[in-house]
C-alpha cells in the first residue's frame, strides 16, 4: 500500500498535516519527529511520499533532502514549512523536492499538488485491489464460503441453543497493511480476545483467526450457562469452545467442497483483552498478499458478535482453483 | 500380497506404539478401547488393565461433566475439539517427562479430540490425543514472570 511519512518536530503540526490528507485516500501514514527518523522509515521501504518540515532538531529538512538524493531513494517529497523566504523555496527544489507549501497547510492545496503529480486519483487503491481477483473466482470462493459458513452457523446454534444470524461472507485479496485496517474495522473501541489456528491440506494452507469482543465473551458465557465469577480462565474456555466449533465446521465445510482434508495445528491464544491492532503486530514481516474470507456471526437477541477470518496463502489458490474448476466452467 | 498387508499393519502398529504422543480411543461410554505406548509408559497402566474401563474411573482427576461438554461436538457434530494447556494444565496427571532437570512437577498437555467416523457414517468412538507441551508452558510462564518483574522495577524507578 502507498505509504506517507509526515516529518515534523511538532506534534500539532504532524496532526494538522495528517488531517489534510484526502479522506478517501487509502494510505498508511507514518510519523517522524526529525529527518533522521524519516530516513529510517524510508530505509524500511515506507514513505513513497514524504511531507517534510524544514526546521527540526537532529536532522533538518535540507539535510534530509540531501540524504535522500545521495542514497537514491525513490521517495517523492513535498516540503511543508513556515519559512516563506523565496530562497528556501529555490533551495528545496534544487534538492529534489516536488513542491513547497506554506504552513498552515490547507486540504485543497495539498489535494491539488497530489493530483498534479499523479500521486492521488479519486479511485481508491482498495478498489483496484479487488479487481485483481477475477470476479468469477471470487464468486466461486464466496459460494463455497457460504455453504461452509452455513454449516458452521448451524453447529454453533446447536451448541448454544440460540438462533445464529448468518453473514454474507466477504472474500478479498488483501495486503499485509490492509489486514490492520480490516481488523480495526471489526472492533473500533472495544478490547478483544482472539484465537488463531493454522491449517494445512495438500497444497492449501492458511490460518484461521477467531475474534470476540470482551463483552461478547461475557454474553457467550451466559448463554452457555456459566454462572458465578467469569475469570480469565472461564473466558478462555468459552472462547475455545466457540472457536473450535466455528473454525472446525468451516474448515470441514470447505474441505468437503474442495475434496481434501485439512490438518489443524493446535490453537494459539493471541492474548486476552488486547487492543486489536496489537494482536497482529508480531509477524508483520512474513505477511504477504493473502486471500481473506471474513465471516461475522451474530446471535439473535444478543449483542455478541464473533468474527471468523480465514486467511489462505496466495499459492494455495492455484490448487483451489483447479479443485473448483467444475464450478467455474459454466 | 496378504503378507505385505500384514507387514504394513505391523509397521503401523509399531509407529502408534512408539510415537511420542498419547493416543486413546474412547467409545460413547468413554470406555478405553485403544491405549498406546505413550499412555502406558506415563500412566504405568497396561492396555490390558485399562481396556473397557471408563476413563473417569481410571482417572478421577478428570472433571466428568466438563470433559463430556468438550466431547459433545466431536460425537454429535463430527467436529474436532482442541483443549490447550492455558485452559487446563493437564487432562491426566502425568509426572514431568524430565524428572531431574524439568522445572515443572507435572506434564502440561495440549489435547485434541477427533471423531472416528464408522463406515455407516456414525461416530461411535473418538480419538483422544495428548501432546506434551511442558517446555512451551514453562517457557511462557518464565517469560510472563520476567515481564511482571521488569514492570515492577520500572514502576519503582518512577
Amino acid at each position: 500500500m502507498f505509504s506517507v511519512v509526515i516529518c515534523d518536530d511538532s506534534l500539532v503540526a504532524r496532526k494538522q498535516v495528517a488531517k489534510c490528507l484526502p479522506d478517501d485516500w487509502d494510505v498508511s501514514v507514518h510519523f517522524a519527529k526529525n529527518g533522521s527518523e524519516a530516513i529510517e522509515l524510508i530505509g524500511e521501504g515506507k514513505g513513497q511520499l514524504l511531507l517534510l518540515d524544514l526546521n527540526m532538531p537532529v536532522m533538518d529538512g535540507y539535510e534530509t533532502l540531501k540524504v535522500i538524493q545521495q542514497q537514491g531513494f525513490a521517495t517523492r517529497t513535498i516540503v511543508i514549512s513556515g519559512d516563506i523566504q523565496p530562497e528556501a523555496h529555490q533551495r528545496v527544489e534544487s534538492l529534489g523536492a516536488l513542491a513547497f507549501i506554506h504552513k498552515p497547510v490547507k486540504p485543497d492545496t495539498l489535494l491539488g499538488l497530489l493530483k498534479q503529480h499523479g500521486l492521488f486519483d479519486q479511485q481508491s487503491e482498495s478498489e483496484e485491489e479487488l479487481e485483481r481477483l477475477d470476479p468469477a473466482i471470487r464468486d466461486c470462493y464466496q459460494e463455497i464460503s457460504n455453504i461452509a459458513m452455513g454449516q458452521a452457523g448451524d453447529h454453533l446454534a446447536r451448541m448454544l441453543n440460540v438462533f445464529v444470524e448468518l453473514p454474507i461472507p466477504n472474500v478479498n485479496l488483501i495486503e499485509m497493511s490492509e489486514l490492520h485496517m480490516m481488523l480495526t474495522d471489526i472492533e473500533e473501541k472495544e478490547t478483544v480476545s482472539g484465537i488463531c489456528q493454522g491449517f494445512v491440506g495438500p497444497g492449501v494452507s492458511g490460518e484461521a483467526l477467531f475474534i470476540v469482543s470482551d463483552s461478547g465473551v461475557g454474553e457467550l458465557a451466559a448463554i452457555l450457562g456459566l454462572s458465578g465469577d467469569i475469570d480469565d480462565r472461564a473466558q478462555l474456555e468459552v472462547l475455545m469452545d466457540a472457536a473450535n466449533i466455528l473454525i472446525g465446521s468451516c474448515l470441514n465445510g470447505l474441505a468437503n467442497q474442495l475434496d481434501l482434508h485439512f490438518s489443524q495445528g493446535h490453537p494459539m491464544v493471541l492474548g486476552q483483552h488486547y487492543n486489536i491492532r496489537d494482536l497482529i503486530n508480531t509477524n508483520k514481516v512474513r505477511w504477504r498478499r493473502t486471500l481473506a474470507i471474513e465471516l461475522s456471526y451474530g446471535l439473535e437477541g444478543f449483542r455478541a458478535h464473533c468474527d471468523l477470518l480465514l486467511f489462505i496463502t496466495e499459492e494455495s489458490m492455484n490448487i483451489m482453483n483447479a479443485k473448483l474448476a467444475h464450478l467455474l466452467e459454466d | 500380497m496378504q503378507q505385505e498387508e500384514i507387514q504394513e499393519f505391523h509397521w503401523m502398529m509399531t509407529l502408534l506404539q512408539n510415537v511420542d504422543v498419547g493416543l486413546v480411543v474412547l467409545d460413547r461410554d468413554y470406555k478405553v478401547k485403544v491405549w498406546n505406548g505413550f499412555m502406558e509408559s506415563h500412566s504405568g497402566l497396561l492396555p490390558s488393565h485399562v481396556r473397557d474401563k471408563s476413563l473417569f474411573e481410571l482417572f478421577t482427576e478428570i472433571d466428568r461433566d466438563w470433559f463430556k461438554r468438550k466431547a459433545w461436538p466431536v460425537f454429535e457434530l463430527r467436529n474436532r475439539a482442541f483443549i490447550i494447556w492455558e485452559q487446563t494444565p493437564y487432562l491426566i496427571r502425568f509426572p514431568n517427562y524430565r524428572p531431574i532437570t524439568g522445572s515443572e512437577e507435572v506434564m502440561y498437555q495440549n489435547i485434541t479430540l477427533s471423531p472416528i467416523v464408522s463406515p455407516t457414517g456414525n461416530v461411535d468412538a473418538i480419538c483422544l490425543m495428548i501432546y506434551d507441551v511442558t517446555d512451551v508452558a514453562a517457557g511462557k510462564k518464565a517469560l510472563e514472570s520476567t515481564q511482571v518483574a521488569l514492570n515492577e522495577t520500572l514502576e519503582q524507578r518512577g
